[in-house]
């Protein structure tokens, strides 16, 4: 591909990228020519083009890990509340093996946080969520879905960094919302907000290892 | 439904019976606090921008002639009026002004109402005609704590207050005339009672988290109080939280009349 | 537009304000202000002062204004009471209920809505001080704002504004311009293909000024633009610590 611009440089929506070239949903093709739909950083990989936007709002994946809210309870599905503009439901027979009617608010009432997996999109972005299961109450906070492959890191390098140093378990919802529990909580929080501001630097991973070990030393 | 912070609420009230705070805060401590005068003033005889925390708020004050009421034939008059913009939170709608934001626009012209902070009666003009100051609250981001951050505003922009130069029967465009002239400045706090603890100048979550809340505004003297909340105050907690108000408030009015 | 005034607007080929007839006044812009909002801009553009806040893509109630095909992309302009000389009230009046739409129009032209059907993507723009140009600024910001919000675009918008004082075709009115001059054409252009996203016009224009203060416009979009790239770009660089 024939670019007209550098790897990780910062690009604008509309900017011309390159030519002749293989890209993903984050640029558009006009016949040839390749430009970015949103602002962001470039990224020249093997096969394709990329920009890699520091917002954006979650869609749902197919097996994506989501954390949510519990909105309605209906008599065979409940309604999840994920932080999207698209419905979320969980079926009865997920969660429920036996057979009659049996009222689903004992397995999940309103205002009870759940994690799962997204399945059965459909071309509207309505989904299911299987393999529900109640998180018990820690800490939630609310990330940059964008942010999250950063958080967890290549091979989950990132994610197992905090775990370990703060003791704390952590589940991440793909969403952006992420559970703690137990352990230096805080501090995990802490760290994940630095990921947050700084994912698009490099040697962050040492960083946030540095930065936990300092302040576990603090303390 | 605010699920982010409903999700935060258990929490925050685990933290609280440990004695802290979400971030970091003592229990009586004010986020800090940015007071930028005259942000509008190219336009508006008055105005503020001031930065609660994250909380962010704009003030204008216009002066309009207008008719006094019957009973006060020689007093000029106020209305306070806050916009929930929907830029500033989620869960903001468009529309006429909801309970909230009325609520927000009563409490603050309270506050400066009863404290006499403006002299009515150097408001008249001439007979049948006042100065209407319309002290207009603009909400651009929601962090919690509205009470506190408009009323801040409110107060700054009324001392950046020009009044208007006026002749002939016509206020002149452009022209003016000294200072909006205020006797005293009322500042007020509002105390957030969460798992049965005081904490000043509540963020959302802890907003969403409280049990009761009380605003209370002062300038020489306690000039008004307001309770919200569905839960309620004990009168130990009801006394306390106006000390706190007249003690804190004394840095508040070094900020706001520098 | 008047038309009439004791003002001299022009006086030795300069504006009242000293600027050259195709001179823009002074812009300054910055983006991500707003923590809450999902993207933010804020513009000084001269006197005017305007911030823009994106939220979306959420869900759009009522549902009957949901589309399966694409996002609603709505665009609301509102005038602070305390923006201009004379107080407006609070609310949407007409004005600012049309500007609303041709904003919204505007900025669909080139938000990749079809990737979110069903959904609504809000901007709201807050004139918090008025000096001519405000929906020229405020579109700007707008686009700034959903940039900054990581919403997928064909393209920014950058707009702006020509006119017609004393006889003359001048960039970017100025209040007293926009008061007492014999014409305001403003537009708004997808940068890349030079089109119009928004064209509006009010006064009194021969065929030849028309064009005049078409390419004048133009022009004015396209520095406009390179402004808002390179705030862009200025504000994705991060500090490592």
């Amino acid at each position: 591909m024939d670019y007209s611009v550098e790897d990780r440089e910062v690009v604008v929506p509309g900017q011309k990228i390159g030519v002749s070239g293989k890209c993903d949903l984050t640029c558009f093709k006009d016949h040839e020519e390749i430009y970015s739909t949103v602002h962001g950083l470039v990224r020249q990989g093997r096969d394709y083009v990329t920009v890699i936007p520091s917002k954006g709002a979650y869609m749902p994946k197919e097996g994506d890990v989501v954390i949510g809210v519990v909105k309605s309870v209906r008599e065979t599905f409940w309604i999840v509340d994920i932080g999207s503009p698209y419905s979320s439901y969980i079926l009865k027979d997920e969660v429920v093996k036996t057979r009659g009617s049996v009222d689903l608010k004992q397995f999940f009432d309103v205002g009870d946080v759940i994690s799962g997996k997204v399945s059965s999109l459909n071309e509207v972005y309505s989904h299911l969520i299987t393999r529900p299961w109640k998180l018990e109450v820690g800490l939630i906070i609310k990330v940059n879905p964008k942010r999250i492959p950063r958080v967890i890191g290549k091979s989950r390098s990132m994610l197992e960094v905090i775990k370990s140093k703060t003791g704390s378990r952590i589940i991440v919802g793909q969403n952006g919302l992420i559970w703690l529990k137990g352990g230096k909580a805080d501090l995990g929080v802490k760290a994940i907000r630095k990921i947050e501001a700084q994912a698009q630097t490099r040697g962050l991973t040492e960083r946030i290892t540095n930065f936990l070990d300092s302040e576990s030393k603090e303390v | 439904m605010n699920v982010e912070a409903y999700l935060k609420k258990d929490y925050i009230q685990s933290l609280v019976s440990e004695g802290k705070r979400m971030d970091g805060r003592g229990f009586e401590d004010r986020r800090n606090l940015e007071i930028e005068k005259g942000f509008a003033s190219e336009k508006a005889p008055g105005s503020a921008r001031v930065k609660l925390g994250e909380t962010e708020v704009i003030v204008g004050v216009s002066l309009i002639v207008g008719e006094p009421y019957s009973d006060r034939p020689n007093e000029g008059t106020m209305s306070v009026s806050t916009e929930l913009r929907p830029i500033a939170d989620p869960n903001f709608e468009l529309g006429p002004p909801r309970e909230e934001s009325i609520e927000v626009s009563r409490v603050i012209d309270r506050g400066i109402r009863e404290s006499g902070a403006i002299d009515f009666s150097k408001l008249f003009i001439e007979e049948g005609k006042v100065w209407i100051a319309f002290i207009d609250l603009h909400i651009l981001n929601n962090a919690g704590n509205l009470f506190d951050a408009g009323g801040i505003a409110a107060i700054s922009a009324l001392l950046d207050t020009r009044m208007p130069k006026y002749e002939d029967g016509n206020p002149v465009r452009g022209e003016w005339d000294g200072k909006l002239p205020l006797t005293c400045t009322p500042i007020p706090l509002t105390i957030a009672q969460i798992a049965g603890q005081l904490l000043v100048d509540p963020t959302i979550d802890e907003e969403y988290s409280l049990d009761a809340r009380l605003t209370v505004t002062v300038s020489d003297t306690l000039n008004a109080l307001q309770k919200g909340g569905f839960g309620s105050l004990t009168l130990e907690q009801a006394e306390a939280a106006v000390d706190l108000a007249f003690k804190k408030s004394a840095e508040v009015k070094e900020v706001v009349e520098k | 537009m008047s038309g009439k005034s004791n003002v001299v607007l022009i006086k030795d080929g300069k504006r009242l304000d000293g600027r050259k007839f195709d001179e823009l006044r002074d812009i300054k812009m910055g983006v991500g202000v707003l923590p809450r909002a999902q993207g933010s801009s804020y513009l000084e553009w001269g006197k005017n002062k305007v911030m823009a806040g994106v939220y979306g893509p959420r869900k759009l109630h009522p549902m009957f204004l949901q589309n399966p095909t694409k996002a609603l992309v709505r665009c609301v302009y509102n005038m602070a009471p305390f923006s201009v000389e004379d107080r407006k009230r609070p609310g949407p009046d007409r004005r600012s209920v049309e500007i609303s739409k041709i904003c919204s129009e505007a900025l669909d032209s080139v938000v990749l809505s079809e990737r979110f059907p069903n959904a609504v993507i809000d901007i709201f723009v807050e004139i918090l001080q008025a000096d001519a140009g405000t929906r020229c600024a405020g579109l700007t910001a707008a686009s700034m704002a959903l940039a900054d919000a990581g919403i997928p675009m064909k393209d920014l918008i950058a707009s702006c504004a020509a006119g017609k004082v004393e006889g003359e075709i001048v960039l970017d009115l100025m209040k007293e311009e926009d008061n007492y001059g014999e014409c305001d054409l403003p537009i708004a252009i997808i940068p890349r293909k030079k089109e119009f996203a928004l064209l509006q016009m009010d006064g009194k224009l021969s065929r030849q000024e028309y064009s005049k203060a078409l390419n004048l416009a133009m022009d004015g979009c396209l520095k406009v633009y390179e402004i808002q790239k390179q705030t862009l770009i200025d504000s994705a660089k991060v500090e490592a610590n």
